[in-house]
C-alpha cells in the first residue's frame, strides 16, 4: 500500500493569532480514494484542506505529494484543484470561459479547448449552457460548472470544500450520489469537507473525523459508525446513547445499574470507561425480561421508525423501534452483548 | 390625490434645482451683454467663444487636470482599496481614517494646508500643483467606490483564480480589477466630476498665470461674467448630458444582451 | 500654453513613487506569491502623509507660532479678540487701549457664531425639503426614483459658481422676479445683498447632498420591515417614525455631515450673493491669508475650524458607528 500513498500530510500544525487551529495533523490520502474530512466547523478541516491547496502554509509540518515536498509551491503550481464553498465562478465571465480558465492559462490551442469545455459540460450535464452568464444559472447549476472547472485541468486530486452546503436537501443527495459515481468513472482522487456526517459515510472510502485541530478517528464509513474510537466520534456519526461505566472485567461492563455481558476485552479490571449503545440497537422486551425496565417519556415518529425516550430511573435512553409503545408504558430493554461498544473516557484537550 | 401631491411637491424641487441652469442657457443666447434684458436670440457668443483665448486656455486647464487626476488617482486609489481590503483589522480602520480625513476636511482647509505646503516647500504654484491638490482630493472617492466591490466579491474568486494555475498577477488583472470594474470606473467618474467642479483648492494651489475655468470665472465674477462664458458651460453642460444619454443606452443594451 | 509647467520636482517625484512602487510590488510578488497585498496601499499612504497629514501639521504649526517662528499662543487671542495685536502695540507704546475705549473686538468670533448659525439653518432647511423628496423617491410604487437621481445630480454638472451667479440674475434689483413683480404692479423689492439670499444659495448648492444619503438608506432598507410593523398594528405614521425614521439615521447624519461641512466653510456664495455685506468664517480664513496675508492667524481660524468639524463629526459618527450611510456613492 505504501507506493500508492498521493497525499501525505506530515506533522502539520497551525495558530491563526496565537489559536491552535491545526495541532499535528498526520494524514494520507491514498491513489483514486474518496477522502472526507468530517467534523463540527471550527475543528480545522477546511484548514487542512486549505494547506493542500496552497492557499495558506503550516506553521510547521510538511505536504508531500508524490513523494516531493510541496510546501513550497504556491497554488498555481500544485497539481491539485479546488471546488469552493460557495463556488466562487467569475461572474465577468460566461460558462465555457470559466470552464477554460484553467486550459487558456496552459495555452491549450483553442479547439482542444473547445472540445474539453464542451466534454465537461456534457460530464455536468450542462450541454449547451457555455453561453450562458455565470449569475442566470441555479445553484446546482453553478455548483456543476465549478466542478467542471476544476475537473476539466485533469488535476490528480479534487479538493472540495462543502461544495453541497448551499444546496437543497434533495439536490443535495442527487448530487452526492453524481459526485461519487464521476469520482469512480475519471478514477481522481477526492478529498472531501464537510461537516454533514450522513454525506461523509454515503460518499467516502475513507472517513476522517476531526474536532478540535485533532484527527479522532481515520476508517472506513461502517467501521467509523460501527465501532467509534470515543464518545465524541460516536455521538457525531449518527445518534447515541452515551452512558458512563465501569469495566468490571474483560466481557462485563457496569453501567445504568447493572452488569452486562459485552464482547469487549483489554480495559482491565474496574476501570471507568464510556459505554456507547446506538438506538436502533436497544430492544424493546417485556418488563419482566428486560435488562433494564424503564417508562416511554416520549414517542416521536420520524419516518421509519419511532424515536421514544425512555426513563430508566437514573438514566435516559433513545430508542428507535419500529413498533411503538405508547406514553406511560413501562418496557424492558435489551441489548445484545456485540452492540455494546466500550471505549476509554475522552481526555478533554487543553485549550477547547 | 397623496400621489399627486408627492409628484408635485417633487417637481417643485426639480424646478428649484433647475431655473438657474435655465436662466444660464438663455442668457448665453442674449444678444446683448445685459443679464436682465433680452436683447434678441443670437449664436454671438458661441462664435466669440473659440476666439476668446482666455476661456480656451482655462477649458484646456481644467479638463487636462479632470483627466490627468482621474486617470492617476483612479490608479492609485484602485491599488489602495486592494491593500486595504487585504489589511487586518488595525491598520484598515488606521488607513480609513486617513481616508477619510480630507473628505471631512473642508475644501478650504484642504486648499489651504496644500498651498501652505507648496510656498514652504517652495514650489512655484500653477499647473503640477494643481494637478497634484486634485489627485489628493480624488483619491479617497476612488477608495470608497471600490471598496464596497471588493467587499462584495467572492472571498475565494481570487484563490479560485490561483487554483486554475494563474499566477498572482493574472489573477490581478483578469479577475480581480474586471469583478471590482464597476466601482474603479464608478470611482473614476466621480474624480473626474469632482475635478471639473473644483473651485476652492483650485484657488488655493494654482497661481494667476495659470486658471481653470472656476478660478476665472471668480477673478471675473466681479467684472461681470462674460456671456461667452455662460455659452461655454451651456455647451459643457449639454455634451455631459450626451454624453450621458450614450452611456444609459449602452449599459441597456448591455443588459439586454445577458 | 507656455506658462503651463509642471515643476520639475513634480514629474520627478510622481515617476519616481510609481517606479519604487511597481518595484516593491515586483518583488513582493515574487517572494510571497503576492497572497498578502497590503504592500499596494503603500504608494497611497505615502501620498496621503505627503499631501494630507503633513500639510495638516504646517497647520498646526503655523497656527501656534509668531512671524518669527517662535511659539505663540497670539493667533488664538486674536481670533478672540480681533483688536489684540493693535492692543498690544499700543500698550507697548504705552497707552492704554481700555481707556482710548479699545475694547475687545468680537469680530472673529461674531463671524463664527453667523457662519454656524446659517451653516444650521441651511442644514435644518435642507433635511425639511431633502427627507420628505428622498423619502418619495424611494417609495418602491414610485418607480422614477433612478431617475430622479440622476435628474438630481446632472445641475451639479454646471459650474457651481456660474449657477450661483445666475440667481443674482434672477434675485437682482433689475433681475428675473422683480420684472415679473413688476408686471403684476408690485414694487422691486431688495432680494439680494442680505443673509436670505446667502441662505438660498446655499440650499440651492448643497441641497442634493442632503437627499442622496438618505435615498440610498431608504432604497436599501428591506420593505419587508415595514410591512412586518404594519403587520404587528403600526398604522402608516406609526410605521414612519418607529421603523423608517430611526432606521434612516445614518442617512441622515450623512447627509448632516456632508450639507453643514461645506456650508460652514463656503466664501464663494456669500460673497456673490452677500455682496460682502455678511461674512462668513470661510471669508475671513480667505481674507486673513490672501488679502492680510497674515498666515499665522489664518493658520489658526483654519485649526478652529477643523477642530470645530471635527469633534461634530465624533459626536455624529457615534450615531453611525458602522459609517453605513457614509455614501453618495
Amino acid at each position: 500500500m505504501e507506493e500508492q500513498r498521493l497525499i501525505t500530510l506530515e506533522n502539520i500544525c497551525k495558530e491563526y493569532d496565537g489559536v491552535t487551529v491545526l495541532n499535528n495533523i498526520n494524514l494520507y490520502i491514498r491513489k483514486k480514494e474518496f477522502v472526507t474530512l468530517l467534523g463540527p466547523s471550527g475543528c480545522g478541516k477546511t484548514t487542512t484542506l486549505r494547506i493542500i491547496g496552497g492557499f495558506e502554509s503550516p506553521d510547521s509540518g510538511r505536504v508531500m505529494f508524490d513523494g516531493k515536498d510541496i510546501s513550497a509551491l504556491p497554488p498555481y503550481k500544485r497539481p491539485v484543484n479546488t471546488v469552493f464553498q460557495k463556488y466562487a465562478l467569475f461572474p465577468h465571465l460566461n460558462v465555457a470561459d470559466n470552464i477554460a480558465f484553467g486550459l487558456k492559462l496552459k495555452k491549450t490551442p483553442k479547439d482542444e479547448i473547445a472540445r474539453k469545455v464542451d466534454k465537461m459540460l456534457d460530464l455536468v450535464n450542462l450541454s449547451g449552457y457555455g453561453k450562458r452568464s455565470v449569475d442566470s444559472l441555479s445553484g446546482g447549476q453553478q455548483q456543476r460548472i465549478a466542478i467542471a472547472r476544476a475537473l476539466v485541468n485533469a488535476p490528480e486530486v479534487l479538493l472540495l470544500d462543502e461544495p453541497l452546503g448551499a444546496l437543497d436537501l434533495k439536490l443535495r443527495k442527487e448530487m452526492q450520489l453524481e459526485l461519487k459515481s464521476m469520482q469512480q468513472r475519471l478514477g481522481i482522487t477526492f478529498l472531501y469537507v464537510t461537516h454533514d456526517q450522513e454525506e461523509a459515510l454515503t460518499m467516502s472510502d475513507t472517513v476522517v473525523v476531526m474536532r478540535g485541530g485533532h484527527i479522532y478517528q481515520i476508517g472506513t464509513p461502517k467501521s467509523i459508525y460501527d465501532e467509534p474510537k470515543n464518545a465524541f466520534v460516536a455521538d457525531f456519526i449518527g445518534e447515541s446513547n452515551i452512558f458512563p461505566g465501569t469495566m468490571v472485567r474483560d466481557e462485563l461492563v457496569h453501567f445504568c445499574g447493572t452488569d452486562f455481558p459485552c464482547v469487549d476485552a483489554g480495559f482491565g479490571e474496574d476501570k471507568p470507561v464510556d459505554v456507547v449503545v446506538r438506538p436502533e440497537d436497544i430492544l424493546l422486551v417485556g418488563e419482566d425480561v428486560g435488562q433494564v425496565t424503564g417508562v416511554v417519556k416520549s414517542v416521536l415518529f420520524k419516518g421509519v421508525h419511532y424515536e421514544m425516550m425512555i426513563d430508566a430511573g437514573h438514566s435516559t435512553w433513545k430508542v428507535h423501534s419500529t413498533s411503538m409503545q405508547p406514553e406511560g408504558s413501562r418496557v424492558g430493554l435489551a441489548v445484545v452483548p456485540f452492540n455494546i461498544h466500550i471505549m476509554h473516557p475522552m481526555k478533554e484537550e487543553a485549550g477547547e | 390625490m397623496m400621489k399627486f401631491i408627492k409628484r408635485f411637491y417633487l417637481g417643485l424641487i426639480l424646478f428649484f434645482l433647475y431655473v438657474p441652469i435655465v436662466v444660464l442657457i438663455v442668457q448665453s443666447f442674449n444678444a446683448g451683454k445685459s443679464r436682465a434684458n433680452w436683447e434678441g436670440f443670437s449664436l454671438r457668443w458661441y462664435q466669440e467663444l473659440f476666439s476668446d483665448a482666455a476661456i480656451m486656455q482655462a477649458l484646456y486647464v481644467t479638463l487636462a487636470i479632470a483627466v490627468l487626476a482621474a486617470i492617476i488617482s483612479t490608479i492609485l486609489g484602485t491599488l489602495a482599496a486592494i491593500g486595504i481590503h487585504a489589511m487586518k483589522k488595525r491598520p484598515q480602520s488606521l488607513m480609513m481614517t486617513l481616508t477619510n480625513i480630507p473628505m471631512t476636511m473642508p475644501d478650504i482647509v484642504t486648499g489651504i494646508s496644500l498651498m501652505l505646503l507648496f510656498i514652504f516647500t517652495k514650489v512655484e504654484r500653477g499647473f503640477g500643483t494643481m494637478l497634484l491638490a486634485h489627485i489628493t482630493f480624488d483619491t479617497p472617492y476612488v477608495i470608497l467606490s471600490v471598496l464596497p466591490k471588493l467587499k462584495q466579491m467572492n472571498k475565494h474568486s481570487y484563490e479560485a483564480a490561483l487554483d486554475l494555475g494563474a499566477t498572482p498577477t493574472y489573477a490581478l488583472f483578469h479577475v480581480i480589477l474586471p469583478e471590482i470594474m464597476p466601482g474603479v470606473i464608478t470611482g473614476a467618474m466621480l474624480a473626474f466630476t469632482m475635478s471639473l467642479d473644483d473651485f476652492t483648492v483650485s484657488y488655493f494651489t494654482t497661481s494667476p498665470l495659470v486658471q481653470n475655468l472656476s478660478t476665472l470665472i471668480y477673478s471675473q465674477a466681479r467684472k461681470g461674467i462674460k456671456p461667452t462664458m455662460n455659452a461655454l458651460s451651456a455647451l459643457m453642460f449639454v455634451s455631459l448630458l450626451g454624453l450621458l444619454l450614450i452611456v444609459n443606452r449602452r449599459s441597456k443594451k448591455a443588459d439586454d444582451l445577458h | 500654453m507656455n506658462n503651463l509647467q509642471i515643476p520639475a520636482w513634480g514629474v520627478w517625484a510622481m515617476l519616481g513613487g510609481l517606479a519604487a512602487f511597481i518595484a516593491m510590488l515586483v518583488i513582493y510578488f515574487k517572494r510571497n506569491h503576492g497572497l498578502k497585498r497590503p504592500i499596494f496601499a503603500s504608494p497611497y499612504t505615502l501620498w496621503m502623509i505627503l499631501f494630507t497629514v503633513l500639510p495638516c501639521i504646517l497647520i498646526a504649526y503655523y497656527a501656534f507660532t509668531d512671524t518669527n517662528g517662535q511659539f505663540t499662543l497670539d493667533n488664538f487671542k486674536n481670533f478672540w479678540d480681533s483688536n489684540y495685536d493693535m492692543n498690544k502695540e499700543l500698550i507697548a507704546m504705552g497707552f492704554n487701549p481700555a481707556e482710548m475705549g479699545f475694547s475687545r473686538g468680537t469680530v472673529n468670533v461674531d463671524t463664527l457664531t453667523y457662519s454656524l448659525w446659517m451653516a444650521f439653518l441651511c442644514t435644518l432647511i435642507c433635511l425639511v425639503l431633502g427627507y420628505p423628496a428622498a423619502h418619495i423617491m424611494a417609495d418602491r410604487e414610485f418607480k422614477l426614483g433612478a431617475t430622479l437621481v440622476i435628474l438630481f445630480v446632472i445641475p451639479m454638472w454646471m459650474n457651481f459658481l456660474l449657477r450661483t451667479i445666475a440667481w443674482m440674475s434672477l434675485l437682482e434689483d433689475t433681475g428675473l422676479i422683480n420684472q415679473v413683480l413688476g408686471w403684476l404692479g408690485i414694487p422691486p423689492v431688495q432680494l439680494m445683498y442680505n443673509s436670505g439670499a446667502v441662505l438660498l444659495g446655499m440650499v440651492y448648492n448643497y441641497l442634493p447632498f442632503m437627499v442622496f444619503p438618505i435615498y440610498n438608506v431608504l432604497n436599501k432598507m428591506d420593505y419587508k420591515l415595514s410591512e412586518a410593523a404594519m403587520d404587528l398594528g403600526c398604522n402608516k405614521w406609526k410605521t414612519f417614525y418607529k421603523v423608517t425614521l430611526p432606521l434612516s439615521i445614518p442617512g441622515v447624519v450623512s447627509g448632516i455631515t456632508m450639507v453643514f461641512m461645506p456650508a460652514v466653510t463656503t466664501f464663494f456664495i456669500p460673497r456673490m450673493l452677500g455682496g460682502g455685506s455678511t461674512e462668513m468664517f470661510g471669508d475671513l480664513i480667505e481674507r486673513t491669508f490672501l488679502t492680510a496675508n497674515n498666515w499665522n492667524v489664518g493658520s489658526a481660524l483654519s485649526l478652529i475650524m477643523m477642530v470645530l468639524i471635527l469633534l461634530s463629526l465624533g459626536l455624529l459618527r457615534k450615531t453611525d458607528p458602522e459609517g453605513e450611510g457614509g455614501s453618495m456613492i
